[in-house]
Formats: structure tokens, sequence, C-alpha cells
């Protein structure tokens, strides 16, 4: 694991043959394509894998886990995301899967669903604690996180300070474990296993932890094909688990990974889901200009339905969406844990971030407040020059960032081919 | 010398135009940041220039609304061509709101708007003339450190 590493999405530069796909979707403006081959900005990057989905050559790479690098490790345990769920058909348990992820190497493997109700019932008793200010945004999307801090400075403020389920349940695991196995906690691997590159973001680099909890995250790609083939192999296992279920599934947390399930366990308060990257920014505009203060708490998740839309899981979204929604309906509003447990956790901080989320200013036109303004004069008469057609062959994603990267330094006003070919043509008439 | 930097920009908004509502205020709220403006002021500015944007598309026929930063101090204005409002000093209390049911079927018309502006605002000035239109001006000073 390189820790150092800022991001857990690169481009592959043998594979990449420079056309816009990336750039254009990417929503914090963050690619550019240079010397024909798209480059990442990692000031500007957030993780958030758009330009994975739409990348044709599969030159978009993620970093995380990979389940060799577990062998460090003399005791392996997995928390997975509750999408996992989604991911083996219609006949497939919970608990097989769970099962099935023993049997490819895990030591212990812990059901989620718990502890997602866990973090539901903290959240409710903190809002309830906290009336100002609304809404309250949750912190669970690391996208988000980093999108706020860069593009929302003024709302890092407004995360609800409890930790996401993963880093709970290994905070949880990493407490008891040692003693409970009697090894050291360095010899313990707490690991995600998630359909999210940016998991590995958070964990190199928490927002709100001094550490994360959480050794590693494998992806649901990586690990399917191993676990389906457990899961084939041991036909009377599944017997058994269908017969002998012997974990509680939470109906409250089980939901956890569709957009709405974090606040679907709220009973006293009012809450609001946005899935999907631009709208989470439409809404995030919302919030700044002073609207929704009405809602108790902004649920933002920026893949497409929720995490189950994951780039990094393997079923056909839909169907993932509605098996995990059969398990809802199988679990019904099930609770699991009691609610002095987590009013005992809570009030013991147990739960809480170690620092507040910091804003991560993004860098102005200029330091110089004057020149700043004399840059954006520049970039606007700059811009009444080129086409507005946004074609991306400059290497930048439309007019007005080419506009902008040639204020701030970065590109040329050459670098335009229709700027170009007007001067070639009154050069020869 | 800092003084006479001066970036102008004008929006047009249109009245009735639901759907773009907020655009102008996000534009403006881009540049701000782009400028260098820590955080609140920029929230600030944000919060006006989206109620007084909000105001037309909701009450107005058309408007102009201008854009003018200083390295210290933010002014908006909007020029409107509207009803007008014929008691000022009654729109600028709280809670007071002429909004239409459907209008707040869409979550305005709490009778915030004006006063919201002016509690964001450094300085604020409204005039306005029955059956012409109103003029807002929103000034905002850079709030003590830059980001």
């Amino acid at each position: 694991m390189n820790k150092t590493r800022l991001h857990a999405i690169d481009i592959a530069q043998d594979k990449c043959i420079g056309c816009v796909h990336c750039m254009t979707v990417c929503p914090t403006k963050a690619i550019r394509v240079k010397g024909g081959k798209a480059k990442i900005i990692d000031e500007r990057c957030i993780d958030c894998a758009e330009c994975l989905r739409s990348c044709p050559h599969d030159a978009i790479h993620t970093h995380t886990t990979s389940f060799d690098a577990l062998s460090a490790f003399a005791y392996k345990v997995a928390i997975p995301s509750t999408v996992i769920y989604g991911q083996f058909g219609a006949h497939t348990l919970p608990n097989e899967i769970l099962s099935a992820l023993r049997v490819v190497g895990f030591d212990e493997v812990y059901d989620p669903s718990a502890i997602c109700e866990l973090n539901t019932a903290a959240v409710e008793e903190y809002l309830t604690e906290h009336p100002r200010p609304r809404p309250f945004i949750t912190c669970t999307c690391p996208v988000v996180v980093r999108l706020i801090q860069r593009r929302y400075p003024a709302l890092t403020g407004q995360f609800l300070p409890i930790e996401p389920p993963r880093e709970i349940a290994a905070k949880i695991l990493r407490t008891i474990l040692p003693r409970a196995l009697n090894l050291p906690p360095e010899k313990i691997g707490i690991i995600h296993v998630t359909p999210c590159p940016a998991k590995m973001v958070s964990i190199n680099h928490p927002a709100s932890l001094k550490k994360s909890y959480l050794d590693g995250a494998v992806s649901v790609r990586d690990i399917y094909p191993e676990v389906l083939n457990a899961l084939r192999k041991s036909p009377d296992e599944a017997l058994m688990r269908h017969l002998f279920p012997e974990t509680l599934f939470s109906g409250i947390g089980i939901g956890w990974s569709l957009s709405g399930g974090e606040i679907r366990g709220l009973k006293k308060h009012r809450a609001v889901a946005v899935s999907g990257v631009r709208d989470t920014m439409r809404v995030l505009d919302e919030v700044e200009a002073g609207l929704l203060q009405d809602v108790d708490l902004l649920e933002c998740t920026v893949c497409p339905d929720g995490c189950i839309g994951g780039p990094l899981q393997v079923e056909d979204r839909f169907l993932a969406k509605a098996r995990i929604l059969e398990l809802i309906d199988a679990a019904g509003d099930r609770a699991v844990v009691d609610q002095k447990d987590v009013s005992r956790l809570y009030h013991k901080n147990f739960l809480s971030f170690d620092h507040p989320i910091a804003p991560v200013e993004t860098p102005p036109l200029d330091p110089d407040p004057a020149k700043a303004i004399a840059k954006a004069q520049r970039r606007d008469r700059i811009l009444k020059k080129l086409p507005l057609k946004d074609c991306g062959v400059c290497g930048a994603p439309d007019c007005r960032t080419l506009a902008d990267d040639i204020v701030r330094g970065a590109a040329r006003l050459a670098d335009c081919s229709f700027v170009e070919r007007r001067k070639k043509k009154k050069e020869k008439p | 010398m800092a003084g006479r930097a001066v970036f102008r920009q004008e929006f047009s908004v249109k009245g009735g135009d639901f759907a773009k509502a907020g655009a102008v205020a996000c534009r403006i709220k881009e540049l701000l940041k782009e400028l260098g403006f820590d955080g609140q002021t920029v929230r600030r500015a944000a919060i006006a220039s989206y109620e007084a944007e909000m105001n037309v598309i909701m009450y107005a026929w058309e408007a102009r609304m201008k854009l003018a930063v200083k390295p210290d101090e933010i002014r908006i204005t909007v020029d409107d061509k509207g009803p007008g409002i014929p008691d000022i000093e009654l729109a600028m209390t709280e809670g007071y709101s002429t909004a239409t049911p459907e209008m707040r079927e869409l979550g305005f018309g709490a009778g915030m708007g004006l006063p919201n502006i002016k509690k964001n605002s450094d300085a604020f000035r409204i005039d306005s003339a029955v059956g012409r239109g109103t003029r807002l001006e929103i000034t905002i000073h850079l709030n003590g450190h830059r980001a």
C-alpha cells in the first residue's frame, strides 16, 4: 500500500490515447490532455471515478488493496460494504456471502448492517441534541467530503461529526480483537470490501481522524471471482446457511448502500437523500445559497443510486438494487442494536470525529486581490476570442477552462485550433 | 492603486424562469471564489444574490444583475422591470410575503427574502417605483481575511 498516494485513481499512460471522454465528464475539471495523454490535476481531483466510468480504453486504473498484500497480517478481518449482498443473484443469502468471504481467506467476516443501524441511531441522537446548523450533511461518502472541502469550504462546518459505519466497525474490532485473539494489534488486518476506490483515499488520508481504523480496502471487483467460486463449490454449506442463519441482519442497516439508506431509519427528523455527482453539486449549491434550512439531514452520495452504483461493483446496478430491496423487504424494520448501547458509545465520543473536517482552499486566480481582478478581466477578454464549442481539442475540457488555464499560466491561446486557423486565414488571404 | 481594480460582470434574469433559478447566484459565487474571497464572505454574497435573483424570477418581468468586485468590496445591483413595491417598509418586515400559493408550494414566500438580503449585506439600498420596477444595491465588505 502506498500511503503517500494522494488519489486512488490514475491514468495508465500506455493505454491512454488522449481522447477527451474523461476530461469532459470530470465534474471538477481536474483532467487535461497534454502531449496526447490525459493527466489528472491532483489538487482538483476528488476521486469520484466519473473518468473511470467514461474511459473507452480501460486506461483509468484504481488503486485498492490487493488481496495478496493481506498476507502481511496474521489475522485478517473483513468488513464488507452492504453492497456485497446485492452482487450474487436473487437466491444467495447474506450469510452465504459472508461465509464465502471466509473461504476466500478472511479469518473473520463481520456483517456491517448492525453498525449501519448503530450509526443511524447515533445520528438521530446528535440531531436531537444539536438544533443548528441546518442541514447537517452526512460524511459516509468520501468523495462528498473531498468535494465539500474544496468547492464548498463554507459548508465544512455542516458535516455531522459521527464517523461512518466502516470506521466505527473497524474501531470496535480494533478495540476488542487484540485482547480476544491475544495478538499484537499490528498483526490484525481490518479490511473494508468496497465498490468504491475513494474509500482507499479516506483510509490513507482521513479527513476527520488522526488515523483510519482500517488497514485497507479490497474492491468488490477484485474479490468477486473468488467469492463466486467459493459459493459454487459449497452447495451444502449454502443449504446449512439457509437452514441455520447465524447472523441477524438489521432491517434498518441492510439498505445503507441504496441512496436514502442512511436516512431510512430516522424517526424524528426530516432528511433528504441526493445521489449522483452532478445532482449532489447542484443541491450543495442550493445549501450554500442558504436553502434547505428546513431539512435536518442531507445524505449525499456521488455514485448513481448510492454506493450500489459504485464503480468497482460487478453486478448490474439495477439488479443489485432490486436484490437489496428484496433483502430490506425480508428484514422489515428489524432492529438489532440496543439504543442504550448506542447512547453510551455516543456519549463517550467513541463514534465522533477526532477533529472537524477542514476546508481545503483552492488557489485563487492570484494571491494579490488586485492582480486576481486583472486576471479575471483578462480571462473574459480571452474567452471572447474562443469559439465556445467546448471541443476539448486544446486539452482543456471547455473554452472557459482554457481561458482560465491561460491566465493561470498553464496554457496558451495558440492551443486553440480555431484561433490558430483564424490566424492562418488572416495571414494568407 | 488596488482601489482602482474593478471586475465587472452583467447577467440577465427573466421573470418566471424557475428552471434557471439560482444560476446567476451560482456564477457570482464561483467568480468570488476564484478572486480569492474567503468562504464566509462568498457565502453571504451567495445568499444575498440568490434571494435577489429569486425575487426577480418570482415577481418581476426581467432584470439586469450587475456584479462589481473591488479587492475589498463586492457590490451587486439588481435593476428590474416589474410591478415595484408599494410599501418598502412592509416588504422589509420578516415574514411579510405576497407569494402565491404556488410559490409557497415550491418552498418560497416565507417572507424572508428582502430581510435576508439586508442581513447578509453590509450596506443595502432599495428603491422602487410602482408599475415600473425595483432597484437593489447590495454591498458586502471583505470579512477581515482573504482565502
